[in-house]
């Protein structure tokens, strides 16, 4: 049990919170989303020491945050939220991540579940030779040097200009898929080399491509405007910045403890590593962090194109897949808040959180201006997803932040544990859903029973008032590492 | 050796050694057995590995994310790692220096485990044992 579990009282029934304590160097309280059931589990593991942890880093401005999928990470919990103030405050890399730009991309297919369910073990067939996961194939969208550069820049958009996709595809992506201010001259040469290739792959891990259908609407007019309806079909596409973006990561990691040092910080877990935003460093590593979250978006809109091919493959032209929203999930961003009707410039670090920014926001594309920006949270393999959108709470609550999935309960050795790769198959082929992975631990570390009830997760965030319910999704065809 | 320990999201390593290069040494093969299945690796190859750091577990970091490098992006099976050097520099900095030896990975042969993303610090250990030294550390994957 965390140490910080002592601590931990409730608020509403949707929220607890460790107050602020600075004998313990804490400046600022933890606010935790989660019900009883899900603080039980949240205890399990150190998640939320290291939210206190967090609570301590210089410069941070309103409440450490853990979303109710929070899990142990490495320095930040996975599940997490924290601003910091954008003169005064640090940047840690460990507060985004090694893949920069982890994110979720959903598309609609004109077709119903019953078009797609016949053809169902081609289309996965197709889908997996198409689109490599990258442990053992490479990408097949290699990129030469002067284009990887460009990639960097542009983002999404680039890949459209030059044929990797649609117009529409970029706008209903966050950022319209490119992070303005990224400068690939900060990027080293080993992170482009080690990522270059990969572009148009998935990864391994939690990363992964699933084919779902429509199972329920829970709100018609949002649902309308994102183009979707009952028994329609989808494709979710949950993957990052791959190698170039880990390489990122282990560049900055690798400068900041020399660094912390100049500057006087010291922290309780090195993993935390951080430097003012205004210094050199800081202004270095976001500009990289920036590119790197270009290039999580030109993969996404890459592996979008193999995709297209696939379903006209075996569908025909008609099968034109249309982009819902693309969120990322792991990221740090400025922007501007209201705390306690104070208006604040702030880093927004989200490391395993979704942004959901609510109605009338002028970040959201028009045509979801109405309704608030779509966020996407994959559940654990062969359970459901959902399609939420920003609720007005999350401005005031949350730096307009929700959760990134169900998050973790078992460890990958725990989940492999006494199970079969095949007979987990199995069970889900007879509950329709067939699985295709490159590599049979890759089937048995992301079972469903490793997760914690995504339906549970959503309840608190809607009860919270962070988001809505739009629709639930219902797997049918997981490709994955 | 090494084993392999437990973690929510991610996984750990812990490797011993009679030296602190023979640790080192046993830790890369530790991340090597994570991310791919290089038991039929041949030493056909070598490839030269330096690293640096502030104390001795900020150059086990950064002596992991070397070996990952060459197993993530130049796709080597690793077959063995030789530490030469493993020890503080006169201004206070630690060094370590040695050889890989392997082949050009290939899936048929070498197949594929896990993308490790990076090496974390989250709990990074490394301390004198009573048979010699032990190290802990995590990997993002």
């Amino acid at each position: 049990m965390p140490a910080a579990a002592q601590y931990l009282e409730p608020v509403t029934p949707y929220s607890f919170r460790v107050a602020k304590n600075a004998q313990r160097g804490m400046k600022t309280e933890v606010v935790v989303y989660a019900n009883r059931r899900l603080v039980a589990q949240i205890e399990q593991d150190l998640s939320l020491d290291q939210a206190v942890n967090v609570s301590m880093l210089p410069g941070i401005v309103g409440p450490s945050l853990a979303m109710p999928d929070i899990h142990q990470g490495y320095g930040f919990p996975i599940g997490g939220v924290a601003a910091m103030d954008w003169q005064e405050g640090v940047v840690s890399p460990g507060g985004v991540g090694f893949d920069i730009n982890c994110g979720v991309r959903l598309v609609r297919a004109p077709l119903g579940v019953e078009d797609v369910r016949p053809r169902l073990r081609e289309l996965v067939e197709r889908i997996f030779r198409d689109i490599p996961c990258g442990t053992g194939r490479k990408g097949r969208l290699d990129t030469g040097k002067k284009q990887l550069e460009e990639i960097l820049a542009g983002g999404a958009p680039w890949m459209v200009k030059n044929g990797y996709g649609w117009e529409r595809d970029a706008e209903f992506t966050e950022e319209r898929g490119c992070l303005a201010g990224a400068d690939p001259g900060e990027i080293s040469a080993r992170a482009k080399e080690r990522g270059g290739p990969q572009l148009g792959t998935l990864g391994s891990g939690n990363h992964f491509l699933e084919v779902q259908f429509v199972e329920e609407i829970h709100h018609a007019e949002a649902a309308r405007a994102m183009g979707i309806e009952e028994g329609q079909v989808v494709v979710l596409i949950h993957c990052g910045s791959r190698g170039l973006g880990h390489q990122v990561c282990t560049d900055f990691l690798a400068q900041m403890g020399p660094a912390m040092k100049r500057y006087g910080i010291t922290l309780p877990d090195r993993q935390l590593a951080c430097v003012p935003i205004q210094s050199e460093e800081g202004q270095k590593y976001l500009k990289a962090m920036r590119g790197a979250a270009n290039f999580a978006w030109a993969n996404r809109q890459a592996i979008l194109h193999l995709l297209r091919e696939s379903f006209v493959g075996v569908f025909g032209a008609r099968a034109r897949l249309e982009v819902v929203y693309d969120v990322c999930h792991n990221i740090a961003k400025r922007e501007k808040h209201v705390l306690e009707g104070r208006r604040v410039d702030v880093l927004v670090h989200r490391k395993g959180a979704t942004r959901a920014f609510p109605p009338g926001h002028t970040e959201i594309p028009a045509a979801y201006r109405g309704i608030g920006q779509p966020v996407l949270v994959p559940g654990s393999m062969g359970t459901a997803s959902w399609i939420l959108a920003g609720a007005g709470g999350s401005m005031e609550r949350s730096f307009g932040s929700v959760c990134h999935g169900a998050g973790r309960l078992l460890s990958r050795t725990a989940a492999r544990k006494g199970r079969d790769a095949r007979q987990v198959q199995a069970d889900l082929e007879s509950r329709g859903i067939l699985v295709k992975s490159e590599t049979r631990d890759g089937i048995l570390e992301e079972l469903p029973e490793a997760y914690k009830n995504v339906d549970e997760v959503i309840e608190v965030v809607v009860g919270a008032g962070l988001a809505t319910k739009v629709a639930r999704l219902r797997p049918m065809g997981v490709i994955k590492g | 050796m090494f084993e392999i320990l437990e973690h929510t999201a991610d996984i750990g390593l812990r490797a011993w050694g009679g030296t602190q290069r023979e640790m080192a040494s046993e830790a890369s093969r530790g991340l090597t057995a994570i991310v791919m299945d290089a038991s039929r690796a041949k030493a056909a190859v070598e490839w030269e590995v330096s690293a640096a750091g502030e104390d001795q577990e900020a150059l086990l970091v950064n002596w992991l994310s070397e070996i990952l490098y060459l197993l993530d992006a130049t796709g080597v099976a690793i077959h063995s790692v030789d530490v030469a050097d493993w020890e503080m520099a006169s201004n206070g900095e630690w060094r370590g220096r040695g050889v890989v030896r392997g082949e050009p990975r290939r899936e048929e042969e070498h197949p594929a485990r896990l993308i490790v993303k990076g090496i974390t610090w989250h709990q990074l250990q490394v301390r004198k044992t009573g048979e010699g030294w032990c190290a802990e550390v995590y990997l993002d994957v």
